[in-house]
């Protein structure tokens, strides 16, 4: 593969993520965080070439809704600019793009919403295609379950299996600060928590939660002074797999594999083992184990350490997780991931999903030095 | 933009008020595969998929693309959902534009598309923000007082947008895949029932269900394709924040900022006279002459009297949507890339009964929002 | 059903309820319940003075934040306005209405707003009006405090003061 362009991700804002917020609205949660982002980076917005979002108008309850979230972003003079109806997550992979096409050397990708405000398990139910599966009332959680069990019926994991990867990662949420979930969670108490549909248990699940996201991307040549410690994007590929669920091996995920195969060539890279951590959108244990055997990670080796952020189960801000996974490979690679910094980290991966049992997937893989030279 | 970007080959479907014949996925299979058929490409051959539509409340499925994905031979690649208010179908376009730019993918399928009639549009287009009094039922009351503003600000006489309203049926009448192809008097619109003054019921677009396709390809990857491409010359989105103070929502600067960039990037200094014809996002009737000021198309305040003169009709100087335009089909998520899809058939030679004679540079545009969003591109017949 | 219907299924009908609840954030709340006291509050920018009301937390056009509030007068300026003849959903309103934008006094955004209390060939652009609140004791801190504008009578607005305001 040619040389492509050196990208980094050079900011990251991101509030704690809490449960509700009943104080402000999803514009007035993000402008904080677009300002705050762009002052770590001692610049100013019109120092920004670029600006794309990511957000769902059924989420928000508003058809048009992230419209108004321009007002905040700084959209003024007029800005270039994209808006996805998806994780913001794949807004970056976009900006990404347009900095390989020569069009920016600068971007802020927004991630809000507030998840609170509507019934997100009856909302989600749209997702699926609405003569079958939307039809029959499935929600997330039962597509989760019927993932979970699928995967469990073919590897042979328990349900102890299940409470033990929960409550690391409940475990890893108590050294951050912007986790929903904060408090140490003992895999016995797990495991007896109430099924919400089998094998499926309350504890298992990632709570919904809301907060606002900007992480700033810079092309090589403005990274540099905007962070002394630049995340550099070394390979990034994303795919979907058709929905029909009845028609995919849910046990595994061939498009993660895919997309994951795909980011390592691009970074040169033969195994997801080569960097230190990694951040899965797993919003269940089901499906970071399906990921981890999609990425080929041995669970059982210490590297890659496995969600140091405590992940989407320690709460999942719904359009924003996957952005948050690479907010959070930033914070690791540029020395900002305080108490739970992964030692030494200089290569990370960071995952987002979309659709129920992880339709869609998209991977990061990035480093503390540049790709291509 | 460092690689050159060609427009391959265009599909779309017969847009009428209500396709009760397909479901949604069917109605996204007839533009994708008459698109990959012009295109001489199947999916196989599709290294990336960009999608764009307006608001899942408009079918009641959210993400649908997500439902989609194996009816747009989707499965196991890289797909991205746009979502841009009433330009989305254009900066849909665009963002395909720059996946193929960046040099990552040979052949993009671009795909727009509203299937309207299954959920209840006018609820959907009148959003009852919380805390906000409703005051309106429509897009078209949000903006008719701009347009008052317009005839206000440079005296334009009355007949000006029944005017339009009459040229765009006449262009229908050209195009095979139009909603509305039934010509109307200009006593017939005048004489219309008059939903938010000064907009008249036939001088509004329609509701259409509709989808367009777009196969978008690198130089090399064009030069192996049955046709002669439209190459993109230029092609930008911008947006620009609603409240601001002294904002101009007749001529929104987004608009001019937007085709004065592109008009740099395709080296246009005399847009009247270099560009041959302009699909642009005209959904009530005075917005074609305002949007022909806002383009630079004529100076400010001249925009009406381009349309008295007649110079924008068909055959005359700088035709104007020959396609009918959105106030002929709108099926919202699509119009703003059957604006572009419809400028690449034109410099391709292919735009049948309605074929601009000797046109060899295009200019397609869209907007979305409150006047906020402006998705622009020009496509030639040279790269 | 062991036979397959005669003819086949073409449509299915779903209905969708989705509750929600919505934050109005606290500059909204601030607002609203100051309508309980006839009051109409706006926020400042602190880079460039330019007041917005209802009140957001920062400036659109200046990226600054936008806190000070500061109190609006409940009259104004039509900056434009369009004549509805359909009905709009979740109002009960006498056809024509005129739905207008109102540059409020002091303000340097209107707000959108019906009028009545004018027959609709009256409006006009520069027109000044003023706010018909609900009676004391009927208004509870909620967008419907104000009922409509109504023209006040005082001479039209020169253009030069509200074209700006659109």
């Amino acid at each position: 593969m040619s040389n492509l362009r050196n990208v980094a991700v050079v900011g990251f804002a991101q509030a704690p993520i809490v449960t509700r917020d009943l104080h402000r609205t999803s514009q007035d949660m993000l402008y904080p965080q677009v300002r705050r982002a762009l002052d770590e980076c001692g610049v100013s917005r019109d120092d920004i070439d670029y600006q794309v979002a990511g957000s769902s108008d059924y989420i928000d309850g508003r058809p048009f809704g992230f419209v108004m979230a321009l007002d905040v972003m700084g959209s003024w003079p007029p800005r270039q600019d994209l808006h996805v109806e998806m994780d913001a997550a794949f807004a970056a992979y976009y900006a990404w793009l347009r900095m390989q096409a020569g069009d920016c050397d600068t971007a802020i990708v927004c991630g809000y919403g507030k998840s609170s405000e509507g019934d997100l398990d009856r909302v989600l139910n749209l997702q699926l295609d609405p003569f079958y599966f939307g039809a029959i009332g499935l929600d997330p959680v039962a597509t989760s379950a019927l993932q979970a069990s699928a995967f469990m019926e073919h590897s042979k994991k328990s349900d102890h299996d299940f409470a033990a990867i929960a409550a690391r990662n409940r475990a890893a949420g108590v050294r951050n600060p912007d986790a929903l979930l904060r408090e140490v969670a003992d895999p016995e108490v797990l495991s007896e928590s109430e099924w919400v549909t089998g094998p499926l248990r309350r504890g298992y699940m990632s709570p919904y939660g809301e907060t606002a996201v900007c992480l700033v991307l810079a092309a090589e040549g403005k990274a540099e002074a905007m962070c002394d410690r630049p995340a550099w994007i070394h390979g990034l590929d994303q795919r979907i797999e058709m929905q029909n669920i009845g028609a995919r091996n849910l046990a595994t995920s061939a498009g993660a594999q895919l997309a994951t195969q795909k980011a390592l060539a691009m970074a040169g890279l033969t195994a997801v083992k080569d960097c230190d951590f990694v951040e899965l959108s797993a919003t269940n244990p089901a499906e970071e184990m399906i990921l981890c055997q999609a990425m080929d990670i041995d669970p059982e080796e210490e590297r890659p350490v496995i969600n140091p952020s405590g992940g989407p189960m320690c709460g999942n801000p719904i359009m924003m997780t996957g952005l948050i996974r690479l907010g959070e490979v930033f914070r690791q690679l540029s020395g900002r991931a305080g108490d739970h910094a992964v030692a030494g980290a200089q290569r990370g991966l960071a995952h987002a999903a979309s659709g129920h049992c992880l339709q869609q997937n998209l991977v990061f893989v990035c480093g503390s030095e540049r790709r291509w030279t | 933009m460092k690689r050159p970007v060609a427009v391959v080959g265009v599909g779309q479907t017969h847009h009428s008020a209500r396709r009760a014949d397909v479901s949604i996925a069917g109605l996204v299979r007839e533009a994708v595969d008459r698109a990959l058929l012009d295109a001489g490409l199947e999916h196989k051959d599709i290294d990336a998929i960009v999608i764009g539509k307006a608001p899942d409340q408009l079918e009641g499925v959210m993400q649908p693309e997500q439902y989609l994905a194996g009816a747009l031979g989707a499965h196991m690649k890289p797909l991205l959902r746009v979502h841009t208010a009433g330009s989305v179908g254009a900066s849909t376009a665009l963002a395909a534009v720059t996946h193929v730019a960046s040099g990552l993918f040979e052949r993009v399928l671009t795909v727009a598309f509203e299937k309207q009639s299954e959920g209840n549009a006018m609820w959907a287009l009148s959003p009852s923000l919380p805390f906000t009094p409703p005051l309106v039922a429509g897009a078209g009351g949000f903006f008719a007082p701009y347009c008052r503003a317009y005839i206000a600000k440079t005296g334009a006489p009355p007949h000006i947008g029944p005017m339009i309203a009459v040229n765009a049926r006449e262009n229908a009448m050209r195009n095979q895949y139009a909603h509305l192809r039934e010509p109307v008097t200009l006593e017939e619109v005048t004489e219309s029932f008059m939903l938010w003054e000064p907009i008249r019921y036939l001088e509004t677009c329609p509701s259409s269900d509709g989808a367009v396709a777009m196969v978008l390809a690198s130089e090399e990857a064009a030069k192996q394709g049955p046709r002669k491409p439209a190459w993109v010359k230029a092609g930008y989105s911008y947006a620009e924040a609603m409240w601001v103070p002294g904002r101009d929502q007749v001529s929104p600067r987004a608009g001019r900022d937007c085709v004065k960039h592109v008009y740099e990037t395709a080296g246009i200094t005399d847009p009247w006279n270099q560009i041959d014809t302009a699909e642009i996002y005209v959904p009530f009737s005075w917005f074609e002459a305002m949007w022909l000021e806002n383009l630079g198309f004529c100076e400010e305040g001249e925009g009406w009297k381009v349309v008295d003169r007649g110079d924008q009709k068909f055959g005359r100087h700088l035709p104007i949507n020959p396609s009918g335009g959105v106030m002929c089909t709108n099926p919202i998520g699509a119009s703003g890339m059957l604006r572009l899809g419809e400028t690449a058939l034109q410099v391709m030679g292919r735009a049948g009964e309605h074929q601009v004679e000797g046109c060899k540079t295009a200019l397609g545009h869209a907007y979305g929002g409150g006047a906020q969003y402006f998705a622009i591109w020009i496509v030639g017949d040279e790269m | 059903m062991s036979q397959p219907p005669e003819t086949p299924i073409k449509y299915i009908e779903s209905a969708i309820r989705l509750p929600y609840h919505h934050v109005a954030g606290d500059y909204r709340a601030r607002y609203l319940r100051a309508l309980r006291d006839k009051k109409i509050l706006g926020s400042r920018c602190a880079a460039t003075g330019k007041v917005f009301v209802p009140p957001i937390m920062s400036a659109p056009h200046s990226f600054a934040p936008a806190d000070e509030f500061v109190e609006l007068a409940d009259r104004g300026v039509v900056t434009t306005y369009c004549v509805v003849n359909i009905p709009v959903i979740g109002r009960e309103v006498e056809l024509p209405y005129v739905a207008a934008s109102v540059a409020l006094d002091g303000a340097d955004i209107s707000i959108f707003a019906m009028l009545q209390e004018c027959k609709a060939e009256e409006a006009r652009m520069g027109m000044r009006v003023e706010a018909v609140w609900k009676p004391d004791g009927e208004r509870t801190g909620d967008h419907t405090d104000i009922l409509y504008f109504r023209p006040t009578g005082e001479p039209d607005a020169p253009r030069a003061s509200f074209i700006n305001r659109l």
